[in-house]
Formats: structure tokens, C-alpha cells, sequence
């Protein structure tokens, strides 16, 4: 989940724009990660180290590795232990950020070791996944400390992130939470409510075409014009999170909650509750996912 | 018996969901599959069809899967019905086996699963 928090940050640091974030993301799965990345990622290079090892692998036919512990940069044994390390998605990004030139490492080494620093990451809490790390970054971005019901609203966003890595994809970026809808004449929303002693409605809200993508995404199938799957699969979608939350919520609070059945509609549906707005940012466009509060 | 002798109804009010499901049983072999869209259409099918095997959502409209569970072992107490919802918690499948179902699928439904479950079924499993 440290991968979608990176997008974020940088987009708020407005060191990408949402083009070349989105573009990236796409790139993501294509990308092989460098040492030099890697090097920087780990403290044991800084950039200008890295553009000195490049400069002189354009002149000497080595490998870059051996070039670095030439020049003295890193040790065989720093070596080993990066090129085994585990992938990361956070550095994938990065990668595929520098590999389009959107980002010099200079620049990826103050972003990425700024936003280890201001959430308190180490790299055991992003490969592991520390689950009160991504509560905390989950907080600092969705505030729910004015409601009565915060840890259960976090929950939510925690298992939406979840639910949208395990079964819509990986390559997407949270947006700032807005508190209104933006609607355009093709906007479609799904909803359904949760019922008991939490109570709230849930939405999805798309255009036309982001919504058949998303659809295709869920459901795995070419799906190409706005018909009962593409309807049916955004039900699902929200039906199954909402269903998984409903589960999670019972056994860790013992609150028994029911669900309403989900519906697709054309435009929005107006409310006047409080809503919280979570615009996800997906390479075929952006999907946002409303609760009131 | 062999699935090529089973009737098999699938009720979910999802398009997809039913979509899901008979791709899968399809495969495994079986020609009668029968659908359904929400609890009052599944009780009517039943009654109509007499499947060997239901397989049933729980969150429908006009009427929610485990009191159409109800009405079926009502109308036939014999009634083999295997709940497939992502609502999985204890007091759901409490609520669903007191009902009469069977057996408890947590969605989203893995083609294995059902496979597993119908060999099972033709086994005398359950």
C-alpha cells in the first residue's frame, strides 16, 4: 500500500503531475528496477554518486555494480544484498519515474527519503506492510477525527485499499478526499447501505467510460459499452468490500451489520448528509468512493 | 450420481455473479442450470424445477437469501442449499444453518471451490 501513499505524496509535493503519475503507473509493470534506484532507496548512494557511476559505464563496458565498487561507492556485499533485497512497488515507481524522465534521482532521493522521514518508515515497515503504519498514513490523509465512529471509517478506506489492490489493480493513486461529488452528464453511481449499529451509505461514482473499465478491471472481461455487467459488476464490487468489511467489523468490534442490495443508477443521488469523497486515480481514469458520515 | 445428472439453480441478484457460476458448473459437466434473481424468484424456481443444488446470495431485494432458505425447506426440508455471499460473519452463518442451508461460500467465488464442493456433493459429502 506504501506504493499508492508514494503516488500521493508526490502529487501533493507537486514534484509529477497526475499525467506522468498516471502514465508511470501504467509503465510500472514494464519496469525492471536499477541498482541505482536501489542504492539511493537504501542510504548507500546519493545521486550525484549514481550520475557519476552512469557517466562512466557510458565509457567502461561494465556492469554497474562493479562500476560502483570500483569507484569505491558501494561494497560486493551491498551489492548482493540490493540486487536480492524484495522489489518493492514504491521503488517500481520511482523507477519507471526516472526511467521516463519525469524525475531525476536527484530528485527521487530527496522525495523518497522525505516521505520515509515523514511518516517514520523503515524499509522492514514497507516490505512487511506494518499494519499501524498504514493506519497512520491512511489518518493523515482521510480525517476522521471528527466523527464518532473514526476507527471504523479508517477500517474502511484500510480494507478499500486493500480490496482495490486484490481485486481491481494495484496501479492507482489516492487523490485529497473532497466532501461533494463532481458530476458531469455521464456520471454513474452504485450504492449500498450499511445498516445497524454503524450505519452509512457507500458509493462508487464514475463517468461512463471509467466505469466500464473499472467493470472490465473487477470482472475480467473485455467489457466495451455501458450494459447489466458493467451495472452488475460495480454492485459486486462494492457488495464484496462492504461484504468483507461487514465480516471484519463483526469479529474485531462484535457489531452485527446488515447490507442493503446494491443498485447502479445514472447521476447522483443527492444527500444531506456529510459525505467524505475519495477520488482513486487509475490509469483509465478515476473512480471515487463516497460514505457518509 | 454424476453432474451430468444434476440440476443446479443459482440465485444472486448480480448478472455477473450468475454469469461466474455457470461458467464454472458448465465446465465441470453439468447441462441443467437454472437462474434466479432474487429471493421470491428462487422459491418459485425451486418449486417449479426441484434442483438437486442451490446455490444462494444472501443480500437480494425483495427478499434477502436466508429467508428464502426458510421458505424452501419449508415447501421440501430435503432441500440442498449452499449459501454464497461475501457477508460471511457468524451471526449470518448462524442465521443461514438454522434456515437449512447446508454449506457457506465466502465470495468472490473461486471456480475451485465450486468444483470442490459439487464433487463433494456427488461423493455424498454432505
Amino acid at each position: 500500500m506504501f506504493t499508492q501513499f508514494f503516488g500521493n505524496y508526490l502529487l501533493n509535493e507537486k514534484l509529477v503531475t497526475p499525467e506522468q503519475l498516471v502514465d508511470a503507473l501504467q509503465e510500472k509493470k514494464n519496469t525492471r528496477l536499477k541498482l541505482g534506484v536501489l542504492a539511493i532507496n537504501a542510504g548507500y548512494m546519493n545521486a550525484t554518486q549514481v550520475e557519476k557511476a552512469h557517466m562512466e559505464q557510458t565509457k567502461r563496458d561494465m556492469r554497474f555494480g562493479d562500476i560502483c565498487v570500483d569507484l569505491g561507492f558501494l561494497t560486493e556485499a551491498q551489492v548482493d544484498e540490493l540486487l536480492g533485497a524484495q522489489k518493492v512497488g514504491y521503488l517500481l515507481l520511482g523507477q519507471a519515474l526516472v526511467d521516463k524522465g519525469y524525475m531525476d534521482n536527484a530528485t527521487f532521493e530527496s522525495a523518497i527519503n522525505a516521505y520515509k522521514a515523514k511518516y517514520s518508515l523503515t524499509d522492514n515497515d514497507i516490505v512487511d506492510g506494518t499494519a499501524s503504519k498504514i493506519d497512520e498514513l491512511i489518518s493523515s490523509l482521510c480525517d476522521f477525527s471528527s466523527t464518532d465512529n473514526e476507527e471504523l471509517y479508517t477500517e474502511f478506506v484500510s480494507l478499500l485499499f486493500n480490496n482495490l489492490i486484490r481485486f481491481v489493480g494495484d496501479d492507482f493513486t489516492p487523490l485529497e478526499p473532497l466532501s461533494v461529488i463532481k458530476e458531469s452528464d455521464n456520471t454513474y453511481q452504485t450504492t449500498q447501505g450499511i445498516e445497524g449499529e454503524f450505519s452509512t451509505d457507500t458509493s462508487i461514482v464514475a463517468d461512463e467510460d471509467v466505469m466500464i473499465a473499472f467493470a472490465s478491471r473487477y470482472a475480467d472481461e473485455e467489457l466495451t459499452s455501458f450494459d447489466e455487467y458493467v451495472s452488475a459488476a460495480a454492485c459486486d464490487f462494492i457488495n464484496l468490500h462492504n461484504g468483507l468489511f461487514t465480516v471484519n467489523v463483526s469479529n474485531s468490534n462484535e457489531i452485527e451489520l446488515r447490507l442493503t442490495p446494491p443498485y447502479t443508477d445514472k447521476g447522483i443521488k443527492q444527500t444531506d448528509k456529510k459525505l467524505f469523497v475519495l477520488p482513486i486515480c487509475y490509469p483509465f481514469g478515476t473512480v471515487s468512493f463516497t460514505i457518509t458520515l | 450420481m454424476n453432474i451430468s445428472d444434476m440440476k443446479i439453480l443459482v440465485c444472486d441478484d448480480s448478472i455477473l455473479s450468475r454469469k461466474k457460476f455457470k461458467d464454472c458448473i458448465v465446465n465441470m459437466g453439468c447441462t441443467e442450470i437454472y437462474e434466479a434473481a432474487d429471493g421470491e424468484e428462487v422459491v418459485n424456481v425451486y418449486k417449479e424445477v426441484r434442483p438437486t443444488l442451490v446455490f444462494m446470495d444472501i443480500v437480494m431485494p425483495k427478499k434477502d437469501g436466508i429467508d428464502a432458505v426458510k421458505d424452501i425447506i419449508a415447501f421440501d426440508p430435503n432441500a440442498k442449499i449452499v449459501m454464497a455471499s461475501s457477508v460471511g460473519t457468524q451471526s449470518f452463518l448462524k442465521d443461514a444453518i438454522k434456515a437449512g442451508a447446508t454449506d457457506f461460500l465466502q465470495k468472490p467465488i473461486d471456480g475451485e471451490q465450486v468444483k470442490r464442493l459439487i464433487e463433494n456433493f456427488l461423493q455424498g459429502g454432505n
